[in-house]
């Protein structure tokens, strides 16, 4: 088959942008391995759908550098990178079929008519939407237009597939179907996959690695579990998941709400705070405490309703307890 | 233009019923008021179409002024009647359309005698009383059953002096003269004196022009087409010519003088072989004022004072002969019937432009585009 | 009487007089135009039989029809490249552009007509340079003939062309177009297989304007022309107030009418006329 899929791996050098005065992108390094699914996180203004703009090629670097395999791309145009795109909206072409919406790439690369409805089929396959394929985009579901789009991204076996906020405009129910079909997808093509995002969920769930951005700069890179784990600063850690600040020592530890033992009375042997209750929300799964320390900190620590039966009412005192491998030290400086 | 029409004859009517006590007061101010217009100003502007008033329709421009002082002073001095004007410009259309409404605003039109003969028939125009008008106070054959002619215009042509210096045009077999005398010439859109122009050109004589044979005149038209443009209106050939469009063109006489000012004298009027054109003016049927009031309005326009006035004002040159003699000096190259021109000039005949000028017109047009 | 009541909206009741009044005073003197054609001067078809029997006749409707689709075809494609050039520039020079272009509703036709003859004119601005610089040994025949007609139409048609042009392409979504791009596509393959697709309810409104627009043009023929171009509009003009030919007037009149009411119609076949006039392009 002629277009076989493999991944691509990106280099970013020192990349920044400007728009005039104002500096969106600050210094980015980052290493791109083939194959993976590299979130980019950040609120809005982080700067992560600029570099995104800037590796697809439709926003020129300020400075810096962007290689694929080791070769560099800064400067060619968006429509000779080759990369697939999966769009915020999806940017479907509102006047063509699905079939030849997805058959585009091939098409403005002049391939054979039959190559091309060989292809299609094979992409309507993977998205499942074999069905669909005489429809218009304005008469599908949003889901079915979110599958067009990735199969339209993927059609022409793009070394790297840029996902800009691809879930943003799918209910929550739907959100967390699609996740596990890009996964799927992803574990299917191998190619390398940069997905935008603000939602930490969806990033945790689905990535390799993640990069937090903030400010237009990188703030931590890792694995989901490394990051959830171990954050480096206090952005990192309340952006991704929810986290405590304590004093211990004179340095700040992040502590997870759910890291934390919480015991009813005093005398606790391990007790490192003792507070009142100040709220307490039920989650289903899990009850989310608010304590009020001696200390005047606010607490939130998650119980497991299941495993943790004790009458809990708000305005009770209680300490808190939790094992030292659970505060995770920050860089503040 | 039209609402104010439509706003004009709906407070119009409604005077009349509030006068005759169809329409109470209350009424009639209430519909003065949502016109936005004062009771005191319909009541006066009733009264512009009722007895003491002549309302005479004409072309605007300078002819408000002119027939104000030139007739409309001593029409009111002898009757005691004013003169207002509405400047639409009597075209054949207008008027049968004013008359075929039932809403006849206007006494008397500023129109051509043609239109007497064409609409007088269908029963568009009242006819002249030619006890109160007199048709020795017009050329012979200028005063027909539905109107008289009180001025003369004429089609001569102007050249120009640096295209032809040396062998300037001399008439219109000269100005159909494409071999001799190149340059672009411009004619009037509407055939009239273009076509009598063409048919002189080829060797008719003046007073043979009538019934004008269209295929020869038109053939002659044709035969200069590469070279000619078409006017439709004064201001138009004016350009033209003031802006070297074309080297001669069929003009208005009256036009001449200026034309020679604004080209400082470069281009020349011809007046040689120059077609008279009666203008006359003619009455809607069923006109407001009554058939006595206009009719002395247009006696009074006949008159040799306002002959003279109206040349000095207008350019318009007099029809009734006791004024041919009194031209003055200065105006004689640009009158029609002056003693300078009244021997070289040629006469329209209105009853055949009348019968036969509408089809002569669509020809025209059909064969210049 | 409540059976008839309850289809109706009550809303209807509102909108009624306003709608019995368009009814009499537009649909009115339609039909009596329609009602003179058949009428005047005597009853039957004969006006309309002039149509085949009368050259002239035709050869109006055909210059009428064939300047009115020159004037069409380059108002609309300048009208696009401005358009475009206006969607895609800084904001700014949109505003500007954007001024420059109603201003030019505001100037009256007359004065825009007298001004072409005082630039492209035999003795025009132009005409004149040329001849200075030794270009040209005897001035070009701009105006005073069908080119001059067509230079002018078309410059006073480009503003009605542009507008709804510039709407279209407004409300397209630019993410398309990138889209487009990173598929491979180059510009040229970009503008031709999705950025024309999806502005061509907005060619077909700005075509649809100018030609019905250009159907009625009666000034700028008259005066460029110099005569010798004799449009329908100007012709019916002619027919109305000097020839009195009212019925050959109502039955053009009637012909111009029916022309572009089928023009509607063809165009409603192929896309919805919603779209066309400032619907969603979806």
């Amino acid at each position: 088959m002629a277009d076989a899929f493999s991944g691509g791996s990106l280099r970013i050098e020192g990349v920044s942008k400007y728009f005039g005065a104002f500096r969106a992108v600050n210094e980015v390094e980052l290493e791109i391995r083939r194959g993976e699914f590299l979130t980019l996180l950040g609120p809005s203004g982080s700067g992560k759908t600029t570099l995104l703009m800037m590796i697809a090629g439709f926003l020129d670097i300020t400075s810096g550098d962007i290689a694929l395999d080791g070769t560099s791309i800064a400067n060619v145009p968006a429509e000779k990178r080759n990369f697939g795109m999966v769009f915020q909206g999806y940017a479907l072409f509102p006047h063509m079929t699905v079939r030849d919406n997805i058959g585009y790439a091939l098409s403005v690369r002049k391939r054979a008519e039959g190559e091309i409805r060989a292809r299609v089929d094979e992409m309507l396959e993977l998205v499942q939407l074999q069905d669909f394929a005489t429809r218009k985009p304005g008469q599908l579901s949003g889901g079915q237009q979110q599958r067009v789009a990735l199969a339209r991204a993927l059609c022409f076996a793009p070394p790297v597939l840029l996902l800009d906020e691809p879930l943003g405009a799918l209910d929550k129910k739907l959100r967390v179907e699609v996740q596990e079909q890009l996964k799927d997808i992803h574990r299917r093509v191998g190619t390398t996959f940069i997905y935008v995002t603000h939602d930490q969920e969806e990033a945790l769930s689905m990535s390799d690695r993640i990069v937090i951005m903030r400010d237009g700069a990188i703030e931590q890179v890792g694995s989901p579990q490394e990051l959830y784990e171990r954050p480096a600063t206090r952005f990192a850690a309340s952006f991704l998941g929810k986290s405590n600040f304590v004093q211990q020592n004179g340095a700040v530890f992040a502590l997870r709400p759910e890291k934390i033992d919480i015991h009813l009375g005093t005398g606790h042997p391990q007790a490192r705070r003792r507070g009142t209750i100040a709220s307490i929300t039920y989650f289903g799964s899990m009850q989310r405490i608010i304590v009020e320390t001696t200390q005047a900190e606010q607490i939130e620590v998650d119980i497991d309703v299941w495993r943790n039966r004790q009458a809990l009412h708000e305005g009770e005192t209680v300490e808190l307890s939790w094992q030292d491998e659970a505060a995770v030290e920050l860089n503040e400086s | 233009m039209q609402d104010k029409q439509f706003m004009k004859e709906m407070l119009t009517e409604s005077a009349h019923a509030y006068k005759e006590g169809r329409m109470d007061r209350r009424t009639f101010l209430a519909l003065c008021g949502a016109s936005g217009v004062a009771m005191n100003a319909v009541l006066a502007g009733d009264a512009q179409a009722a007895a003491d008033h002549v309302v005479m329709w004409n072309w605007g421009g300078q002819s408000v002024e002119c027939h104000g002082s030139a007739i409309g002073d001593a029409f009111t001095a002898a009757t005691g009647k004013g003169v207002k004007f509405d400047t639409s410009g009597p075209l054949e259309g207008k008027i049968k359309e004013m008359v075929d409404s039932g809403n006849v605003t206007a006494d008397v039109a500023d129109a051509d005698l043609f239109n007497a003969v064409s609409l007088g028939p269908t029963g568009h125009l009242e006819p002249i009383d030619y006890d109160i008008v007199s048709k020795d106070k017009t050329l012979p054959g200028y005063a027909l059953e539905y109107g008289v002619s009180v001025i003369l215009y004429g089609y001569a042509f102007v050249y120009d002096t640096e295209a032809y210096g040396d062998n300037p045009p001399k008439d219109w077999k000269d100005f159909f003269d494409t071999a001799n005398f190149p340059g672009t010439r411009a004619l009037y859109k509407w055939a009239n004196g273009s076509l009598e122009a063409a048919l002189m050109a080829d060797g008719v004589a003046g007073d043979a022009l009538y019934p004008l044979d269209m295929d020869r005149a038109l053939n002659k038209i044709k035969s200069i087409k590469d070279d000619s443009i078409y006017w439709g209106s004064g201001s138009e050939v004016h350009s033209m010519v003031v802006n070297n469009e074309v080297t001669m063109a069929i003009i208005w006489q009256n036009r001449g003088r200026n034309i020679e000012n604004d080209t400082d004298g470069r281009f020349k009027l011809v007046n040689n072989q120059a077609m008279a054109m009666p203008g006359a003016y003619i009455v809607p049927k069923g006109n407001p004022a009554g058939r006595e009031a206009v009719m002395q309005f247009i006696a009074t326009a006949q008159e040799v004072p306002a002959q003279l006035k109206l040349l000095d004002c207008l350019g318009m040159t007099p029809s009734n002969p006791a004024a041919f003699g009194e031209i003055p000096e200065d105006q004689q190259p640009y009158a029609i019937t002056s003693a300078m021109n009244i021997d070289k000039i040629v006469y329209n005949d209105p009853t055949w432009w009348g019968e036969n000028g509408g089809d002569a017109v669509n020809a025209f047009l059909e064969a210049i585009s | 009487m409540n059976a008839v009541a309850r289809h109706i909206h009550p809303g209807w009741a509102i909108v009624a007089p306003l709608l019995v009044l368009v009814v009499a005073l537009y649909l009115g003197p339609i039909l009596n135009i329609m009602w003179l054609s058949v009428t005047d001067p005597e009853p039957g078809l004969g006006n309309y039989r002039k149509l085949y029997e009368s050259d002239s006749l035709l050869r109006i409707v055909w210059t009428t029809l064939r300047i009115c689709v020159i004037t069409t075809i380059f108002s609309v494609s300048l009208g696009y490249s401005i358009a475009y050039a206006m969607v895609h520039c800084h904001l700014r020079q949109k505003n500007y552009m954007l001024t420059l272009l109603l201003v030019s509703f505001w100037i009256s036709i007359l004065v825009r007509t007298f001004s072409w003859l005082m630039l492209l004119g035999r003795n025009g601005l132009v005409n004149n340079t040329f001849e200075t610089l030794g270009l040209i040994s005897a001035p070009i025949a701009f105006m005073r003939n069908e080119l001059g007609v067509l230079i002018g139409m078309v410059h006073y048609m480009i503003p009605y062309a542009v507008l709804p042009l510039l709407v279209s392409m407004q409300s397209l979504d630019s993410r398309v177009m990138d889209a487009s791009r990173n598929l491979g596509a180059s510009g040229s393959q970009t503008f031709w297989r999705i950025y024309l697709p999806l502005t061509l309810p907005g060619i077909v409104a700005s075509t649809l304007l100018v030609f019905i627009l250009s159907l009625g043009f009666y000034v700028t023929p008259a005066v460029l022309g110099g005569g010798k171009v004799l449009m329908v509009a100007e012709y019916i003009s002619v027919q109305l107030l000097v020839t009195l030919k009212w019925g050959t007037a109502a039955m053009l009149a009637a012909l111009m009418l029916a022309g572009v009411l089928a023009m509607l119609w063809i165009m409603s076949r192929f896309m919805k006329l919603s779209a066309v006039f400032g619907g969603s392009t979806r």
